[in-house]
């Protein structure tokens, strides 16, 4: 299905309505701005209407751990409060005039066209994104994610038949990423590409996207913890426990690597099998239910088993695997900030704190979160030296995925990527 | 091993419990021999404190301790020397990981009987030449793994004409080249002698997508087959149903449903198992299925989800007698589908884990964007 307008259409009129679109964009580019009060209304109005249970049933369809976390933090993203703060926080409570001499004023306006790219299945991004992207004024061509189930579109529906002057902002279409020829199509109207997903995904967007054309990626990030002594030991690891154990480790800033300040592997694997006893209490408070993880680390552990019996060494990483129940750590020699097995299967590794910026250098690409845990008097001294090796929020290890209204997205205020800066000499 | 032999010449293959006492013989003499042959397989069942003694009945089979498809992948074990080492089957690489599997003449031969007596139940054999359209790999020598090597022997079962490869050879890499095979598409419908595509359901799914958004369709010639093997593991639960391929095979390609013919085998589990006209697997007499919970290895009821626990005695050179892939799956009642094949069937319905999700179409699943890690990722809110 594809929205347009206002209106659903089927997927068959998709290439007619891309012919048609660069007309309609620049139509509604000669109008006067979108004022955002009028947006923030919508979906104040939208995420008031998904609290209430609108959408229940579609919302029942969705297959996620942490769901319902999930629907709040959605309903939250689109709250009055929640959206002037962002307006404010990220563009300045004056929007215009932002400077102005005697022969030239300055001002900040929407990029115009912004292609979204949504390219994974978590149900309400696309909606958060589009969400972005008005606020900031913009005019919005949406790819739905290829597992979409149609709750994007039955949102925009019921946002635009309560505000029917956003129709000409909102374009979504079902176009499979192989229809290469309609993304095409699509990113050469843009002024901006907004990219959520992988490096796979990253990677083929760049080849889509005329030189000149904004890119703005949200790409995959990997979280850690570092450990260097403590505040108060007990609370602190078992905070980490449950944020790895609530998150699942599935989310951008979830801890996949659990650094422990030191060189020595024994002092690693001390640590680990400690961490399998905090590891534990929290998996009873918050289990595992993916049928998948669990059936993984059985097989995993079963051919350990037969590993002992045989009595041949078959790993090849000197790993050693604490095992609790559906979870378990891993005390890993070397240093590489990776991708853990996730559901509550993380990594520990060795780091020096000599070594913080050599380790995370090589993979700067990926950083965003750190959860520190240390005694106070090195906390800002460790905090600036992960800071300044590339990574852009370090919190308490337990709070690692909170999410602090106001705070920047990947390094940056969204908006401000979304929008220009115009001056007009008078 | 006479038991095997016997069970080879049993007649109605999908006789599950008439060949019951034939399949519990056969294991047991299996199991015996790969413990007096195989010194870590003989570890492996002194740990679990289990005797090849211990398979009287088909409770002992389930007994027997299963080795993981990932045992295969980091260990290599076989029962004999490898002067009988007649031939080496390499499974489609996870994370650079391969299983080697061996097997010796007598398995070979085992393999070939069963295959035929599949084949044929199913009226699969034919000598009418046809077109291929391989959705594989091209064959090269270095190139052991299973997927093309059955894709290339099952352009045998027919005579071939010509064969056309989705997957060619270059730079040292294989690379999808659906224009050539959308060519070949158009040239052989207008031929006589029907077509059979083989091979992964993702490229044969993207070409049929191809035609179709270019408005392209075809009526092949009659008795054509599209047969499909190497996996939907990377579709499962979602993006392609086998409804709308059914449904995109008879619009694009003139191809109606009980002309597409699914298999499903693995390399650790040379079992061929054909669907049949509603399109499920039912197990026949050479293998039994388990479906095992995913924490505790307790055998399920059917119709439950969990581990799949793969168990045939046909092959001595590497012991297979009990695997375990990485799949999740279920079994159902055979009463259940209507064919009127009493035997169970085994549905799979995914892969375990969220990491190792990379499997022989990866390729094919990264351009649908159905790699299940890149989706939990991007699945997770930033």
């Amino acid at each position: 299905m594809i929205l347009a307008n206002g209106v659903v259409l089927e997927t068959s009129e998709q290439n007619d309505l891309l012919n048609a679109l660069p007309g309609k964009l620049n139509k509604t580019l000669m109008e006067e701005p979108l004022d955002p009060q009028i947006v923030i209304d919508a979906f104040d109005n939208l995420g008031k209407r998904i609290a209430n249970g609108e959408f229940a049933e579609l919302i029942s369809s969705i297959e996620m751990s942490g769901k319902d976390e999930y629907i709040d933090l959605a309903v939250r993203m689109m709250s009055r409060e929640y959206l002037e703060y962002k307006l404010k926080v990220e563009l300045g409570e004056k929007k215009s005039e932002l400077f102005e001499s005697n022969r030239i004023s300055c001002d900040r306006v929407p990029l115009g066209v912004l292609f979204h790219i949504a390219a994974g299945n978590m149900d309400a991004l696309p909606v958060v994104s589009i969400a972005e992207g008005l606020l900031a004024g913009n005019i919005n061509i949406l790819k739905l994610p290829s597992v979409d189930n149609g709750l994007t579109i039955k949102a925009m529906e019921i946002l635009l038949e309560f505000e029917p002057r956003l129709k000409d902002y909102i374009y979504i279409f079902d176009t499979p990423s192989s229809d290469v020829v309609a993304m095409k199509k699509m990113a050469d109207m843009a002024d901006g590409i907004v990219v959520w997903g992988g490096d796979e995904a990253v990677t083929a967007v760049r080849s889509l996207a005329k030189p000149g054309t904004r890119l703005i990626e949200w790409g995959h990030k990997l979280g850690f913890a570092y450990v260097s002594g403590y505040e108060d030991k007990e609370t602190e690891l078992q905070e980490l426990a449950e944020h790895i154990m609530v998150t699942k480790q599935l989310l951008c800033s979830s801890c996949q690597v659990i650094y422990v300040d030191t060189d020595n592997f024994d002092e690693v694997k001390m640590f680990a099998e400690e961490f399998t006893n905090y590891l534990n209490k929290a998996a009873a408070k918050y289990p595992v239910d993916d049928i998948g993880a669990v059936a993984e680390l059985s097989i995993k552990r079963r051919v350990q088993l037969y590993d002992d019996f045989i009595g041949g060494d078959y790993s090849s990483k000197d790993e050693v695997v604490f095992y609790g129940n559906n979870v378990s750590v891993t005390a890993v020699p070397d240093s590489e900030l990776e991708l853990s097995y996730m559901f509550g299967n993380v990594y520990v590794k060795p780091l020096p704190r000599t070594e913080i910026t050599r380790v995370l250098r090589s993979k700067k690409e990926y950083l965003q979160t750190a959860g520190l845990i240390c005694s106070p008097d090195v906390r800002e001294e460790l905090a600036m030296k992960i800071l300044r090796s590339g990574v852009e929020r370090v919190t308490r290890a337990g709070n690692m995925s909170f999410y602090f209204d106001g705070e920047s997205h990947d390094g940056e205020f969204p908006l401000l990527r979304y929008t220009r800066l115009i001056n007009i000499e008078k | 091993m006479r038991s095997v032999s016997r069970l080879l010449r049993y007649k109605n293959i999908y006789d599950i419990k008439g060949s019951e006492s034939l399949f519990v013989d056969a294991m047991r003499e299996n199991c015996r021999f790969q413990y007096d042959n195989s010194e870590d397989y003989r570890k492996i069942l002194d740990g679990m404190n289990f005797s090849p003694d211990d398979v009287k009945d088909i409770d002992g089979v389930a007994r027997i301790p299963f080795l993981p498809t990932l045992f295969f992948k980091t260990h290599r074990i076989t029962s004999y020397k490898s002067t009988k080492h007649l031939y080496k089957a390499t499974s489609s690489g996870t994370n650079g990981k391969f299983s080697e599997i061996w097997f010796d003449l007598g398995s070979l031969w085992s393999a070939m009987i069963m295959s035929l007596k599949i084949l044929k139940h199913w009226k699969l054999i034919s000598a009418r030449p046809c077109n291929y359209i391989v959705f594989g790999y091209q064959p090269k020598r270095s190139n052991k793994t299973a997927v093309s090597k059955t894709a290339f022997l099952t352009t045998l079962l027919a005579p071939a004409l010509h064969r056309t490869y989705a997957l060619k050879y270059s730079d040292g890499k294989y690379e999808p080249d659906l224009e050539t095979v959308l060519e070949a598409i158009q040239k052989y419908s207008t031929k006589k002698a029907p077509v059979r595509f083989m091979g992964f359901p993702s490229y044969t799914f993207f070409v049929m997508q191809m035609m179709e958004e270019r408005g392209i369709s075809v009526k092949l010639p009659k008795n054509s087959k599209i047969m499909l093997a190497g996996g939907w593991k990377q579709f499962y639960k979602e993006a392609v149903d086998k409804k709308t391929f059914y449904e995109l095979a008879r619009k694009t390609l003139g191809v109606e449903e009980e002309n597409i013919i699914e298999y499903y085998g693995a390399v650790e589990h040379p079992i061929l198992y054909a669907d049949c006209p509603n399109h499920h697997f039912h197990v026949p007499v050479y293998s039994r299925v388990i479906i095992r919970d995913v924490n505790t290895f307790e055998p399920l009821p059917n119709g439950q989800t969990g581990l799949v626990n793969l168990i045939t005695p046909l092959y001595k050179a590497t012991p297979l007698l009990s695997v375990m892939p990485d799949d999740l799956g279920i079994l159902h009642d055979g009463c259940k589908c209507g064919c009127g094949i009493e035997s169970p069937y085994l549905e799979i319905i995914g892969r375990v884990g969220l990491k190792d999700v990379k499997t022989c179409a990866a390729g094919a699943a990264d351009l649908l964007n159905t790699n299940a890690l890149s989706k939990v990722i991007e699945g997770g809110e930033k």
